[in-house]
Formats: C-alpha cells, sequence, structure tokens
C-alpha cells in the first residue's frame, strides 16, 4: 500500500476526532453513571424505554407523560420531538451491551459531528488546512462543550446539518447553467433539510434564514438566480413527504412556530442591532454569566484573528467568501430574532457560533502569510508556521478549560445517582407496575434531579415524586394526600445520601415521618439504606 | 483533498482497527459495539446508496451519514411500533441494502449516476 497525501490528511483528520472524541466522552470514561439537567434526562430517557420495551410507541408511556403530556401542542399526549433522534439512541442502546454508554457514546458523537461537517465543508472551500485547523479549535470549544454537558442534546447536532444544507446549495447554485447543472444537490439539500426538522426545528429554522441569505448574496455575486421548475418540484416533493412522515411532531413544530410570545422585549432595537450577543442578567439561574462572554467560550486572543478573516472575505468577496458571511449573516439574524417577537431558545441559537466564528478565524490567521510579498515556498512555510501558531495558542488558552470542564463534569457524589439509587430504581421498573404511582421521599430540594433520574431508570414516576415531606404536603393536607394520592402507591424511603447531608434535621424528620406512618404498610425492598413499602389502607 | 477510496481495503481497514480499538479501551465493549453500530446502520446503507451517483468520496460519507441518521431510524420507528423493535433494526437494514442493491441495479443510464 502506497501511502500518498490523501492517506495522511485523511489520517489527520481522524487523529484530531478521536482526540475530540476522547475529551468529550470523559465525563463517562470511569464514571458510567448518568448526569445531565432536565433535558438530559429527557432524552436519555426516550432512547432507554424504547430499547428496555423492545417497541416504540405513539402515546406517551405513564412516567412520560407525567412532565411531557402537554409539550406537544399539535397532539398532546404524543412525542412532542419527532422521533428519528431519540430512536437512534435507542437503536444503538438495543445494538450495545448497557444503558448508559451506548446512549451516551452515541450523544458524544452526534454532537461532536459539528467537527466533520466543519471540516467537510471548509476543506472544500477552502483547503485542508483550514479545515483540520477550524476541527482542532472546534474539539475546545466551551460554547459547545457547555450545552452538550446540561443536556441540550439534539440542537448540538442538529446545528451540524447547518454547513452541509449550505454547501449543497451553494453547490448547485455556483455550478448552475441551462446546459449543465447538478440538481443532486438541491435533492440532497431537500432530503437534509428536512431531517434537519426532524431533528430539531430551532435548527430548522436557523438553516433556512442561512438558505435564504446565501442564496441573496450569491444572487447579487453573480447577477443571476438559477430556476429550473423541475428541480424545484422534486426538491419540494422530498422535502413534504420527509417532513410528513411524522404529522403529531410537524404539526407540534407548526403550532409552536405559531404561538405568540409571552416575553416583552426589553431592549432598544437600535442597543440589540448592536449587541452580538445576549444580556447575562436576563438568564441568571438558568445559564452561567460565562457563557455569554465572547473572552470565557472563545478566548480574545482569537478576536484579532476573526476581524482579519472577516476584513479579508469582504475584501475577496469569492463565492466561497460569500458562503462563509451568508452563514455568519444568518446567525446575526437568528441571533436578533427577538425583535420580530420570537423569544424562544434565543440563547441556544449563540451556541451555534464557535462554527462560523472559528473557521473565520483560522483563514484570518493564516491569511498573513499572503500579505507579505515573497517566494511561494516561503509563503507556505509562513503558513505552517502560522498553523502552528493557532494550535499552541489553542492548546495554551482554550485547551485547559476545556479539558477541565468535560473532566471534572458532574463529579460531585451529590450530581449523580448512587449504585443503591441505581439498584432501587431497576428493583423498582422490575417489580411494580407500570403505571403505578412511586413517591420518592429522601433527596433534599437541591439535588432533585437524583429522583428524576431514577424516575428515569425506573420508567416509573408520580406527581408526588418531588418529595412532599420537605413541602409541608404531606403534613398539611394528609387526608386529602392519602385519599389521593399515597394510598396503593410505592413509596421509596432514600437515606443513601445520609453521610452528605450536613443538615441532620432533615434525616430526623423522614425518620419520623417513616416510623410514623409507614411503619404498617408492607416493606418490600430495604437495601443501601433505600426502603420500599407499599402504601395500603390499613 | 482527496480521501483515499473507501474501496481501498488496507487503508480503511486500519483506520476502522485503530477506531474500535480506542473505543474498546476507553468505553469497552459496550463502546466499540455502540461504534461499529453507529457506521454500520446510520451510515453503510446509505453509503451504498449514494455510491450510486456522481458525487466525491467525501461528499458520499457526509451525506450517507446525516440522512442516515434521518431515514434510518424513521422507518425502525414505524415498525417498531407494530413488531419488535430489535427486528425491526434488522429488517430496516436489509430494506435499505435492498434499496441500495436496486439502485446500482438500475441507475445505470441516469444522469446523476456515477461515472
Amino acid at each position: 500500500m502506497k501511502i500518498s497525501k490523501g492517506h495522511l490528511k485523511a489520517a489527520a483528520f481522524v487523529a484530531v476526532y478521536i482526540l475530540a472524541l476522547y475529551l468529550w466522552t470523559l465525563p463517562f470514561q470511569d464514571n458510567t453513571i448518568p448526569y445531565g439537567e432536565f433535558d438530559a434526562i429527557s432524552h436519555w430517557e426516550l432512547g432507554d424505554f424504547i430499547a428496555e420495551q423492545d417497541h416504540t410507541f405513539v402515546k406517551l408511556p405513564a412516567f412520560l407523560d407525567v412532565s411531557y403530556g402537554g409539550n406537544n401542542y399539535f397532539r398532546p399526549h404524543t412525542l412532542w420531538y419527532p422521533p428519528p433522534y431519540h430512536t437512534n439512541f435507542a437503536i444503538i442502546s438495543a445494538f450495545s451491551p448497557g444503558r448508559i454508554v451506548p446512549i451516551y457514546l452515541t450523544n458524544a458523537v452526534f454532537a461532536s459531528f459539528i467537527l466533520i461537517s466543519v471540516f467537510f465543508v471548509i476543506n472544500r472551500l477552502f483547503g485542508f488546512m483550514p479545515a483540520i485547523l477550524s476541527s482542532f479549535m472546534l474539539t475546545f470549544s466551551l460554547r459547545d462543550i457547555m450545552p452538550y454537558l446540561w443536556g441540550q442534546w439534539v440542537e448540538r447536532f442538529a446545528y451540524a446539518f447547518i454547513p452541509v444544507i449550505l454547501y449543497c446549495f451553494y453547490m448547485y447554485f455556483t455550478t448552475y447553467s441551462k446546459k449543465d447543472n447538478k440538481p443532486l444537490y438541491l435533492y440532497i439539500m431537500a432530503i437534509l433539510l428536512a431531517i434537519n426538522l426532524l431533528i430539531h426545528p430551532l435548527s430548522f429554522f436557523h438553516t433556512a434564514a442561512g438558505l435564504f441569505v446565501l442564496a441573496v448574496f450569491l444572487a447579487i455575486k453573480q447577477k443571476k438566480i438559477p430556476f429550473n421548475i423541475k428541480h424545484v418540484v422534486i426538491s419540494a416533493l422530498l422535502f413534504l413527504v420527509l417532513i410528513g412522515i411524522f404529522p403529531y411532531q410537524t404539526g407540534n413544530v407548526l403550532l409552536t412556530f405559531q404561538k405568540p410570545s409571552s416575553e416583552e422585549q426589553k431592549y432598544s432595537p437600535i442597543s440589540r442591532l448592536l449587541q452580538w450577543s445576549l444580556n447575562p442578567s436576563d438568564y441568571s439561574g438558568s445559564v452561567p454569566a460565562s457563557y455569554f462572554s465572547f473572552k470565557e467560550m472563545h478566548g480574545l486572543w482569537t478576536l484579532p484573528f476573526l476581524l482579519l478573516g472577516l476584513l479579508v472575505l469582504v475584501v475577496r468577496r469569492e463565492n466561497r467568501d460569500i458562503f462563509l458571511m451568508a452563514w455568519l449573516f444568518s446567525l446575526y439574524l437568528v441571533l436578533h430574532r427577538d425583535l420580530i417577537g420570537k423569544f424562544t431558545f434565543l440563547h441556544r441559537s449563540l451556541s451555534a457560533t464557535a462554527h462560523i466564528f472559528i473557521p473565520i478565524t483560522v483563514i484570518g490567521a493564516l491569511s498573513i502569510a499572503s500579505f507579505i510579498k515573497m517566494p511561494k515556498i516561503y509563503q507556505n512555510f509562513a503558513k505552517y508556521g502560522l498553523a502552528a501558531l493557532v494550535v499552541a495558542l489553542t492548546l495554551i488558552y482554550n485547551m485547559p478549560q476545556a479539558y477541565s470542564t468535560l473532566n471534572n463534569a458532574y463529579d460531585s457524589p451529590l450530581a449523580r445517582l448512587n449504585q443503591g439509587q441505581i439498584d432501587v430504581s431497576e428493583w423498582i421498573k422490575e417489580n411494580v407496575p407500570e403505571g403505578q404511582n412511586v413517591s420518592i421521599i429522601g433527596p433534599l430540594p437541591q439535588i432533585m434531579q437524583k429522583v428524576w433520574w431514577m424516575a428515569s431508570f425506573s420508567h416509573r414516576v408520580s406527581h408526588y415524586f418531588e418529595g412532599f415531606l420537605t413541602w409541608k404536603i404531606y403534613e398539611e393536607n394528609r387526608e386529602e394526600t392519602i385519599k389521593h394520592h399515597l394510598l396503593n402507591d410505592y413509596i421509596v424511603v432514600d437515606y443513601s445520601d445520609i453521610a452528605l447531608l450536613s443538615d441532620r434535621s432533615f434525616v430526623n424528620t423522614w425518620q419520623e415521618f417513616e416510623k410514623a406512618n409507614l411503619a404498617n404498610h408492607t416493606l418490600l425492598y430495604n437495601k443501601d439504606n433505600i426502603r420500599v413499602y407499599k402504601y395500603e389502607s390499613s | 483533498m482527496n480521501l483515499p477510496k473507501i474501496e481501498n481495503i488496507g487503508f480503511m481497514g486500519i483506520i476502522v482497527l485503530i477506531i474500535l480499538a480506542f473505543f474498546y479501551m476507553i468505553l469497552g465493549a459496550s463502546g466499540m459495539t455502540a461504534v461499529l453500530g453507529i457506521v454500520l446502520f446510520f451510515a453503510v446503507p446509505f453509503y451504498l446508496i449514494l455510491n450510486n451517483f456522481e458525487l466525491e468520496q467525501d461528499e458520499k460519507l457526509v451525506f450517507s451519514f446525516l440522512i442516515g441518521v434521518g431515514l434510518f431510524p424513521s422507518l425502525v420507528y414505524w415498525l417498531g411500533i407494530f413488531i419488535s423493535f430489535k427486528v425491526s433494526i434488522f429488517i430496516t437494514f436489509a430494506i435499505y441494502i435492498i434499496v441500495a442493491y436496486l439502485f446500482s441495479k438500475f441507475l445505470g443510464r441516469s444522469h446523476l449516476r456515477s461515472s
């Protein structure tokens, strides 16, 4: 086998991508207990439930319906997301051993697919060096890593469609002539656009904005509008047929899009137009302020290169430059959609910035070599030197924070279930009838997430799982609570995090409650400081 | 950059072995089979379909995966309502492989056909 340049370049990309996957899988390499915020729980449990039940479903199972029954406005009590994304999790989960690693690894591959998309598009339009550097820098992009860890899994993957769909359109547009054209790109674009909608609507609308801007920019630049009725009709049909596969979910997307926002514009249009990012104070308590900071997310060292890259694009204005400018401008548009009353998930669109900022930054850095007049061979050397500089700066300024964020993600014992909680959840899954209420008493409000994870693991949950004891609901509404809820419930009393609690008064309260109220009921499970009772009328 | 052809068994074999070994090392058998499943179900059938069209190697690879993650689970999902989910995965895989075969058989004279 003769090793060619192509082999070496392919191997280099595989090495970068493997490095990315190594880093992005750090949170579950040594600790295979699931983690993440509420979004992560919902995504994991959807895939896990299908794989464990060995069936898909139209109507939500009871434990999902409790939380998400109203999320599909078009057809309540059905899936609120189109099924493909979570079915992918279920497919891999059914194919591979274990309930955690297959889903988390599939998610890591999906979320990091933006590295492949960006590499592919930049390599096609600007060559290998900018492409591999862009992928390398994206590996450490905190704007991608943070939402990936929190649980905005679906949209992380959906963003990977944007550059590829724009590329298909770009190829169709720029190669179009009356005599010769490549409609295949338009057909693939239509298929990918439909799949983009089936993965996540937020990204679909972002892509649609990108297509519009790219079409306008290219039409101005090329002074032509390619239009072939046959190509358009076939593409439209492909798109409509595909989005029609899941009518309940597509209907939900349309209704959600039409829903008026409950939020009101707080800022003047001018100040919003002049501001790229959003105000962290508007999201305090839900999103850390660092997420809104250019310095924290990209590193200030990238700013001069980014501005230089922009300048290069604006001055050069080749078709490929127009492509990047249109992508960037469409991001600006979706980040300012609040000006037309669309506030939903505004901050989430910010997580798409690195995908376009980084290629422009790299182009800016590499362009420095071409500013100085010198023989081609020296220019090439200078380019390699600048590439090495970009790698070094990324390793010095971006890598440490990205590594520690991934390596230390959810590593507190209070952030993930312990083995006792997993064991009891699996016991409940095997021994408690489906649809039966399970109330879990134990976790403090601060770690209530554990209860959600236990519910998710056991595929059982109830309206009262939040811990009525802590909120004194039980004390104040004892008779009503028993009559309408507790009777025939399974009650889980969980002391397993007892050593981690600083406030012993909680423990005493639980113990008193257990003694006074559950002693006469059937004890079904007693292991690792966790007990399960069947609460029957005595 | 011209990617080495998928048909270049030697190079591709080495890459696949490295990837599988890597995932086995960091995530055990579960990680390795998961990656195998991701490639096998989401990319392979659609790569075989796109291989019949006039596209570059890297285009076929990227398009096939992004199409695969949409079309493969869609069919599995609908079949999985009526039959076992695991069975529906393998039936879907077989269907798409047959589609790829039919494409290669009947697309011979199309202007979209790869030269």
